[in-house]
């Protein structure tokens, strides 16, 4: 073929040389006015939340929230358009591998999720060493802002012991023989750990501690032994779809009710999952969509999310916009994407919520902010509002220093950026 | 002890038997079409959906629909799918049918959401049966009884129909059967469709067991797996031996050594393939020597 061809009058260019020639010259282009380039980049944000296994179902809430927080932002973050690239949490190597990927080839600015604590922990390690920002948004180990902290890696959900102390004064009066059945990962290990160090303190007896391997399916031979026991309580560690199914198998074995169950940090799409036939329990939670404290910032994200999904805003949810928030506000307060003016900013944001100040510890970097203690309802009404709110904790800024500790209380060694 | 074990035995032989009925479609679709199917788990979590869909629909008479509705699904998909897999390697099927399996629970998750789904026993079954020390879940006593009457029947079907005679002699010879004037094609269908039912009927007695998600499916699949392994590929009996086999020391496991009780069917069927290579009712089998 001749490199011009004359049709019709028309002179005809070979399609190859064409493209070729619109790549250049769009590389040229670019070269010649980089700031037009680079404001037509979008600013991009890392979410890692679980896409599939047993923690999925909360991830969805987290995810939801998360673009539900960008949107009220019109998709802009510093007057530039943003955007969130969301990669899965297969396992705790995936996890971190993922983090790499989004930090080295989108380019991301900073890095939101970590629906499991282990996939937590990967991912601070990778934030730590690439430099990113990073806000944990469902992980609740210890570790996450205790040992293994690091000053780029910020995490919301309070630490396990903090929620296990907080539940005690609800606990204490039910009775001192305790089994624990917690999940053979970070999270589960911390809730035993944290609770058997709470009964010891009481004068309790432990009658029981099965360590049960993540994604189990069946829980009826544990339920027997359990039975067997004959505990008071029975203090749970077990993740989001391993809860749902265990608690569904409590029921079928006529243990609801007989038994008290208890466990912190779970999601409401864990019990939602269950059916309101077959819940009981005491748990912690951060959120609740009914409850009557929710600021009025709280109050207009769950008409936003009851508007787009046509159903309550899980406390999941919540988790994901409120930690979003947090990060576009650091970031637009930096007025810039260099990490460590995010860092700063994170380190300076607050805000005032039941009249606490909510901030992150200078020395862990571990959101302040309240959470709650909620009972199942005896008549659940519908298929949402299966909680009554027993208490809000910490009550007061001195109860909340308590309960988070000072940096003397901390085994988090900070490095500086 | 000896109360509690015997109680972890029964209760361990009620999850053997739900086993039994998503591992006995595994083998069968490996034993006639040579298809080591990796999306079996997929119609585990099909069978368990469409009846939380269809229960909401019809009732109770939803359920049997469910059960058709994935058979159905499941003569589809070897129609436009697996029925190109059967002269190529092993190993593509495996791959093949492991993507589709990823496939289709993301579209299961699309379609229903990542969330759990709530579904119950029927009310008449949502009590247990307590006897001295020995307790029940009426249900679950209900799966066992009902897993015994459909490996009963799927016995009889085997042997003592037309179509069961050409399925096992079609596991043996398929070329044979083709030879013999049977319509092969339409025969491998109706195998696939028959193991993708046991693995909805599986679905359904497990969806008031366990909470009805995405992965649920996956979490079948690798018992599944070890049972026909153990049981010894495209074995009936094996199949029937293996499940309980696995529940029982899944359930026993839990007992004195819970951290241990995923592992434990590995390291069983781990022993059993030192002893007995082919598992324990394995044959050999010229096909796939």
């Amino acid at each position: 073929m001749n490199q011009l061809d004359s049709l019709n009058g028309k002179i005809l260019v070979p399609r190859r040389r064409l493209l070729g020639g619109i790549a250049a010259g769009a590389a040229v282009s670019s070269l010649a006015m980089p700031h037009i380039a680079r404001a037509a980049e979008p600013i991009r944000i890392g979410l890692l939340e679980a896409k599939q296994g047993p923690i999925s179902q909360q991830a969805q809430y987290l995810q939801q929230g998360t673009f539900l927080a960008l949107e009220q932002l019109n998709n802009e973050l510093l007057g530039q358009p943003a955007e969130i690239v969301w990669d899965d949490e297969i396992s705790p190597q995936a996890a971190g591998q993922n983090a790499v990927q989004l930090i080295e080839q989108n380019k991301v600015v900073a890095l939101l999720g970590g629906a499991l604590s282990n996939f937590a922990l990967a991912e601070e390690a990778i934030a730590g060493q690439y430099k990113i920002p990073f806000i944990v948004n469902n992980g609740a180990a210890e570790d996450i802002t205790g040992a293994k902290c690091n000053p780029y890696t910020f995490r919301l959900q309070p630490p396990v012991p903090v929620q296990a102390a907080a539940m005690m004064p609800f606990l204490e009066h039910i009775g001192k023989r305790w089994y624990f059945l917690s999940a053979s990962y970070a999270f589960g290990q911390d809730i035993a750990d944290s609770f058997k160090a709470l009964l010891k303190t009481a004068g309790g007896v432990i009658v029981g501690d099965d360590q049960v391997p993540v994604g189990t399916a069946d829980y009826s031979a544990f339920i027997l032994k359990i039975r067997d026991a004959k505990p008071d309580l029975v203090i749970g560690g077990l993740t989001s779809g391993d809860l749902s199914n265990f608690l569904k198998q409590w029921n079928d074995f006529g243990m609801r009710g007989k038994i008290p169950f208890t466990e912190i940090a779970v999601g409401d799409p864990d019990l939602w999952a269950v059916g309101k036939e077959n819940v009981s329990g005491i748990y912690t939670t951060l959120w609740w969509y009914k409850d009557p404290n929710n600021s009025p910032a709280d109050k207009a994200f769950a008409d936003a999310y009851q508007k787009k999904y046509n159903r309550p805003a899980a406390d999941k949810a919540w988790m994901g916009w409120y930690t979003a928030k947090i990060m576009f506000q650091a970031i637009n307060a930096a007025k810039s994407t260099k990490a460590d003016a995010i860092v700063e900013a994170l380190q300076n944001w607050h805000e005032i919520d039941g009249g606490l100040n909510v901030h992150f510890n200078k020395w862990n970097n571990q959101l302040e902010h309240r959470f709650l203690i909620v009972g199942v309802k005896k008549n659940i009404p519908d298929q949402w509002d299966y909680f009554d709110v027993l208490a809000s904790v910490p009550g007061s800024p001195e109860a909340m220093t308590a309960a988070f500790g000072t940096a003397a209380d901390s085994v988090c060694h900070m490095t500086a950026l | 002890m000896l109360d509690m074990m015997v109680m972890q035995a029964g209760n361990g032989l009620a999850l053997g038997f739900l086993y039994v009925l998503i591992a006995l479609g595994l083998s069968i679709i490996f034993g006639l079409l040579g298809i080591v199917n990796f999306a079996h788990g997929v119609f585990f979590a099909l069978g368990a959906y469409f009846s939380v869909t269809m229960f909401g629909v019809m009732g109770w008479w939803g359920v049997p629909v469910a059960m058709v509705i994935v058979t159905i699904i499941g003569m589809l998909t070897e129609f436009l799918l697996i029925r190109r897999l059967y002269d190529k390697d092993p190993l593509v099927s495996l791959i093949v049918t492991f993507a589709f399996s990823l496939l289709a629970e993301a579209v299961i998750r699309t379609i229903w959401g990542p969330e759990g789904q709530p579904f119950n026993a029927p009310d008449a079954l949502s009590n247990v049966i307590i006897f001295g020390p020995f307790v029940m879940a009426t249900y679950r006593l209900a799966v066992m009884l009902l897993a015994m009457v459909i490996l009963a029947s799927l016995w009889a079907f085997l042997n003592y129909t037309k179509f069961g005679r050409i399925l096992r002699a079609g596991s043996r010879d398929p070329g044979m059967v083709g030879l013999l004037g049977i319509n092969l094609p339409r025969v491998l269908t109706g195998t696939f469709g028959l193991g993708c039912l046991l693995a909805a009927i599986a679905g359904v007695l497990a969806a008031p067991l366990w909470t009805v998600t995405p992965s649920m499916g996956t979490a079948a699949i690798m018992p599944a797996f070890v049972i026909v392994t153990i049981g010894g590929l495209g074995s009936y009996m094996g199949a029937v031996v293996a499940g309980l086999l696995v529940g029982l020391v899944q359930s026993l496991t839990i007992q004195f050594y819970p951290e241990a009780s995923a592992a434990a069917m590995y390291v069983l069927m781990a022993l059993i393939l030192l002893v007995r290579p082919r598992g324990l009712f394995g044959e050999q089998w010229e096909r796939f020597e």
